[in-house]
C-alpha cells in the first residue's frame, strides 16, 4: 500500500466516514420528522462525500471493481426502491389485516386462506387460465394468418401492416369504451333487426367473455404479426426457390418450410401471448369491470362472471377496501407468474440448443 | 484521452442526475436543489441541468406551501364543482384573510384510495371528503366538531359513536323516482296519490297506454348496466329497500344487513316485485345496455316520465322545460317518503389545521358561502338559516318532503365496502328476465349473505 499518499487516505476514509456521518443524521432528522430544513442538504452532501470516499479508496486491485459498483448504482438503487423493497413490503402485508392506512394486527395465513374460501375468486383464476388458453391459440393463429397476408405479394402491403398494428397503439381503457360501445350499440342495432335479440353481447357472461377475448386479439394480433413478419423474412430466399423449382405447392411450402423454419418465433409469440394475457386488466375493467353471472358455481350464485385475476385484485384491495386481502391475492399471482416466466425461459432456452 | 473525457463527463452527468434525484426527494430543502442544479449546469449536460432546475421550482412551491400556519387545504371530491370551489376559496381569503387551497379529485379516481396515498406520503389535506362507512377506516385520525356554531343550524351533520361530531355537511342529496310533472299532468296522474304499489301499476298503466299522446318513449328511465352504472342500481336504488318509509334515523335493515349481510325476506319481496314492475315499463334500450348519459339525456328530453336517479342529474333551470318532482318507491302500502341527505361530507383530520379547519366550516355555513354554493354550484344547503333557494328544478320537491319530516336517510352509504358491484348483477340479470320477482329475492339474499360471510 506503498504507493498511496498519506493525503489520499485521509481523504478517502474522512470522505466516507464524514459522508455516511452526515447521511444518518440527514436521515434521521427526516425520519423524526424534526422539519430541519437542512436534512436534505445534509443527506446529499453525505451521499456524495461517501461516494468521493469510496472513489479514492486506496487498492489497485479493487478499483475496478469500486468504479463498476459507482456505475451500477444508480440503477441498483432504482430497481431496489421500485421493484425489491414494494414486493418485500407487500409479501409483509399479506400477513397482516392492513386498509390502506394503518396495520392494525398480524393474522398469519388468515388472508391467503380466506381468499381460497372466496367462491369468486376460485372462479376468477379459472377464467383467467380459460383466457390465457383461447388466447395463445387464437392472437397466434390470427396473428400468423396477417403474417402470411403482410409478406405477400399484395398492393398497399404498408398500409395493411400499418392498419393491423394500430389497435396496439390505443391504450386498452381507451380500447375497451370504444369496443363497449360497439357492442352495445352497434352490433344490438343489427340483433335486433335479425334475430330479435335486443340486449348486447355484454350483459351474458359466456358472450362477455367471447367479447373480451374478441378485443384482446384485435389489440394484441397485430404486435405479434409483426414479429411473425420478421421471422418469415428471416427464411432465405434459395430455400424457397428451390422449393418452387422442385414443385412444391404452396400448402406444402407453407407446411413443411416456412413454419419449420420460424419455429423459434413461434416460441417466442407463444410465450409473450401467454404472460401477457395472464395479466390482462385494462379492457377487462373498460369493457365488464367483471360482470356478468354465474347461476351456479360451487354451490353459489356469481356476479363477478367475467373478472380476471388482475381486476379482481384491484377490486378486493381498492373497491373493497380489504388491501391486505388483495396483496394477499397478489403474492399468489407473482407466484403463478413467476413459475409461467421460468417454465417458459426453461423452454424456449432449450429450443434455442436443440436449432 | 477522448475516452478519459468522455467517462469524465459521464460521471459527472451521473452525479449531477443523483443529486438532483435527491433534491427532489428533500423538497422542503431549496438550497440542495440549487446547488444540484449548479452542478447539473457544470456538467455541460443541457437536459439535466432543465431537469434540475425544475427540480428548484418545485422545492420552491413546496416549501412555500409548508410555510404558512393559516392555511387549509381542503380535498374536494365533486369534480363538477371545481370551478366554484376555488371561486370559494378566493372569496374566504378575502373576506377572512384566511388561505383556503382546494384540490379536486373525483370521476373516475377515487377519493377515499387517493387519500390513502396521500396519507402514506405524508401529504395529508386539513379538510377532505368522506362516506359515512368510511369513518370507521380514520378511526381516531378525525377531529371532533360538536359544539361549533354551524352545528346549531343543521341536522345533518354526521355523528360517529366513537370520535362524536366528525362530519360538515356541505350539501343535501336526495334521490327517489324523479318525474316529469308535465307529463304526469297531461295523462291525468297525480303524483300525491303514488304511495302504495296498487297506485303504481295503475299510472304506470296509463302513462304506458298514452305513450305516444304523450309523447313519451317509455314510462320509466331505469338503467340496470351493472359495469358502469352499478352505484345507481347497487347503491342507490338497493337502498330504497334499506330506507324507504322510515324516519330519517331509523337504522333497522341496514341494522340487519351489517349483521352478517341479513335481508327482510318480507320487504324485499315487496321491492323485488316493485322493481318488476319498472323493469316491464323501463325502456327496454335502456334497462340492459344503457348509460348513465343516455338516461338523463333520454328525461331531459322528456322521453321518460320518470327516472331513477337524484337531484343530481338535472341541476340547471335551463336543462329542463318541465316541472320535476320526486315521489316515493312505495313497494309498501303507504311508503311516502324520499331519501334526503349528504351523500358524503367534510371532515377535519385532527393532525392538520384543526382551528383552521373549525373556522373555514364555519364561514362555509354563513350567507356569502352558502351564496356561491347554492346559487353557483347549485347544490342543496343543509343549513335551516340559509335564505337561498337552491336552483336546482327537483329542489322545491325535496324541500316539500323535508319540511314535512317525510325523508329517509342514506344509510346505503353504511352497507359494507363493494357490495354495491354484487347486487348490481342481481339487479341486471332481473332485468334481462333471467330471474323472476321470487328469484330475485332469494338471490339477492344469497349473494349478500354471501358477501358478508367472505
Amino acid at each position: 500500500m506503498g504507493e498511496f499518499s498519506i493525503g489520499r487516505k485521509i481523504a478517502s476514509f474522512g470522505g466516507m466516514v464524514a459522508g455516511l456521518i452526515l447521511l444518518i443524521t440527514g436521515l434521521g432528522m427526516a425520519i423524526g420528522k424534526t422539519g430541519n430544513p437542512f436534512r436534505g442538504t445534509a443527506m446529499i452532501v453525505g451521499a456524495v462525500l461517501f461516494f468521493i470516499g469510496l472513489y479514492l479508496f486506496p487498492t489497485l486491485k479493487h478499483h475496478r471493481m469500486i468504479v463498476n459498483i459507482l456505475f451500477l448504482f444508480p440503477l441498483l438503487f432504482a430497481f431496489a426502491v421500485t421493484v425489491i423493497i414494494p414486493l418485500v413490503l407487500g409479501i409483509g402485508y399479506s400477513f397482516t389485516n392492513w386498509d390502506g392506512i394503518r396495520v392494525r394486527g398480524f393474522v398469519g395465513l388468515d388472508n391467503y386462506t380466506r381468499m381460497f374460501k372466496q367462491p369468486g375468486f376460485i372462479w376468477s383464476i379459472l377464467i383467467t387460465f380459460l383466457f390465457v388458453v383461447f388466447n395463445i391459440i387464437l392472437v397466434n393463429l390470427v396473428a400468423f394468418l396477417l403474417a402470411l397476408l403482410c409478406t405477400s405479394k399484395l398492393k398497399g402491403l404498408g398500409f395493411f401492416r400499418a392498419a393491423y398494428f394500430l389497435p396496439n397503439l390505443i391504450g386498452g381503457i381507451v380500447l375497451g369504451y370504444i369496443w363497449q360501445f360497439i357492442f352495445s350499440n352497434v352490433i344490438t342495432k343489427f340483433t335486433t333487426a335479425l334475430f330479435d335479440q335486443r340486449y348486447s353481447m355484454l350483459s351474458e357472461t359466456k358472450t362477455a367473455f367471447v367479447g373480451i377475448v374478441i378485443v384482446y386479439i384485435w389489440q394484441y394480433a397485430g404486435y405479434i404479426m409483426l414479429i411473425y413478419i420478421t421471422g418469415l423474412n428471416t427464411i432465405p430466399g434459395d430455400v424457397l426457390e428451390a422449393s418452387s423449382i422442385d414443385g412444391a405447392s404452396a400448402t406444402q411450402t407453407l407446411f413443411s418450410i416456412k413454419i419449420p423454419m420460424i419455429a423459434p418465433t413461434i416460441t417466442i409469440c407463444t410465450f409473450l401471448t401467454l404472460t401477457s394475457a395472464f395479466k390482462q386488466f385494462d379492457v377487462n375493467l373498460a369493457l365488464t369491470n367483471g360482470t356478468g353471472s354465474v347461476a351456479d358455481f360451487m354451490g353459489n350464485y356469481l356476479t363477478n362472471g367475467t373478472e380476471m385475476l388482475a381486476l379482481n385484485i384491484y377490486t378486493t384491495a381498492v373497491i373493497n377496501n380489504e388491501y391486505a386481502l388483495g396483496e394477499a391475492k397478489a403474492v399468489l399471482f407473482f407466484i403463478i407468474l413467476a413459475v409461467v416466466s421460468i417454465v417458459q425461459v426453461r423452454i424456449s432456452n432449450k429450443r434455442e440448443v436443440e436449432l | 484521452m477522448k475516452k478519459k473525457l468522455l467517462s469524465f463527463l459521464l460521471t459527472g452527468a451521473m452525479l449531477a442526475s443523483l443529486t438532483a434525484c435527491g433534491g427532489t426527494a428533500a423538497a422542503p430543502a431549496p438550497a440542495s436543489s440549487e446547488d444540484a442544479a449548479a452542478e447539473a449546469a457544470d456538467s455541460s449536460d443541457a437536459g439535466e441541468a432543465a431537469d434540475a432546475a425544475e427540480t428548484t421550482d418545485e422545492g420552491g412551491e413546496a416549501s412555500e406551501a409548508a410555510g404558512s400556519g393559516a392555511e387549509v387545504r381542503l380535498l374536494n371530491g365533486k369534480p363538477e364543482i371545481d370551478a366554484q370551489m376555488q371561486e370559494l376559496a378566493k372569496l374566504y381569503n378575502e373576506e377572512t384573510g384566511n388561505t383556503l387551497i382546494v384540490e379536486t379529485i373525483g370521476g373516475d379516481t377515487n377519493a377515499a384510495d387517493e387519500l390513502k396515498k396521500m396519507y402514506q406520503a405524508d401529504n395529508m389535506p386539513d379538510i377532505f371528503v368522506i362516506e359515512a362507512n368510511q369513518a370507521d377506516t380514520w378511526d381516531g385520525m378525525l377531529a371532533d366538531l360538536a359544539g361549533e356554531a354551524w352545528t346549531d343550524k343543521t341536522g345533518f351533520e354526521l355523528v360517529n359513536a366513537k370520535m362524536g361530531t366528525i362530519g360538515f355537511p356541505y350539501t343535501v342529496e336526495a334521490t327517489a323516482l324523479g318525474y316529469n310533472a308535465d307529463v304526469l299532468k297531461a295523462a291525468g296522474v297525480d303524483p300525491a296519490s303514488l304511495t302504495s304499489p296498487a297506485a303504481y301499476a295503475e299510472a304506470f298503466k296509463t302513462l304506458d297506454d298514452k305513450k305516444a299522446e304523450l309523447g313519451i318513449t317509455a314510462v320509466l328511465g331505469w338503467c340496470a348496466e351493472p359495469a358502469n352504472l352499478g352505484w345507481s342500481s347497487g347503491t342507490h336504488v338497493f337502498g330504497q329497500y334499506l330506507d324507504a318509509g322510515l324516519k330519517a334515523d331509523d337504522t333497522k335493515y341496514i341494522d340487519l344487513l351489517n349483521d352478517g349481510g341479513k335481508v327482510d325476506e318480507a320487504r324485499m319481496k315487496s321491492f323485488a316485485e316493485f322493481i318488476g314492475m319498472m323493469n316491464q315499463y323501463s325502456d327496454p334500450d335502456l334497462l340492459v345496455d344503457g348509460t348513465y348519459d343516455e338516461q338523463v339525456a333520454g328525461f331531459k328530453d322528456g322521453k321518460y316520465a320518470f327516472i331513477t336517479q337524484g337531484n343530481w342529474c338535472v341541476t340547471s333551470p335551463d336543462d329542463v322545460s318541465f316541472e320535476c318532482g320526486f315521489a316515493p318507491y312505495a313497494f309498501e302500502d303507504g311508503i311516502d317518503t324520499i331519501i334526503a341527505g349528504p351523500p358524503s361530507y367534510w371532515v377535519a383530520y385532527s393532525d392538520g389545521n384543526v382551528d383552521g379547519a373549525k373556522e373555514f366550516f364555519n364561514w362555509c355555513a354563513g350567507d356569502s358561502a352558502q351564496d356561491i354554493l347554492v346559487n353557483k354550484a347549485g347544490l342543496v344547503s343543509p343549513f335551516d338559516d340559509c335564505k337561498y333557494e337552491a336552483v336546482n328544478p327537483f329542489y322545491k320537491s325535496m324541500k316539500s318532503y323535508i319540511d314535512a319530516g317525510k325523508y329517509s336517510g342514506w344509510h346505503t352509504m353504511l352497507k359494507k365496502d363493494g357490495l354495491q358491484n354484487v347486487t348490481c348483477q342481481v339487479f341486471a340479470d332481473y332485468a334481462q328476465g333471467k330471474l323472476d320477482a321470487d328469484g330475485f329475492a332469494k338471490t339477492m339474499a344469497q349473494v349478500i349473505q354471501g358477501y358478508y360471510a367472505n
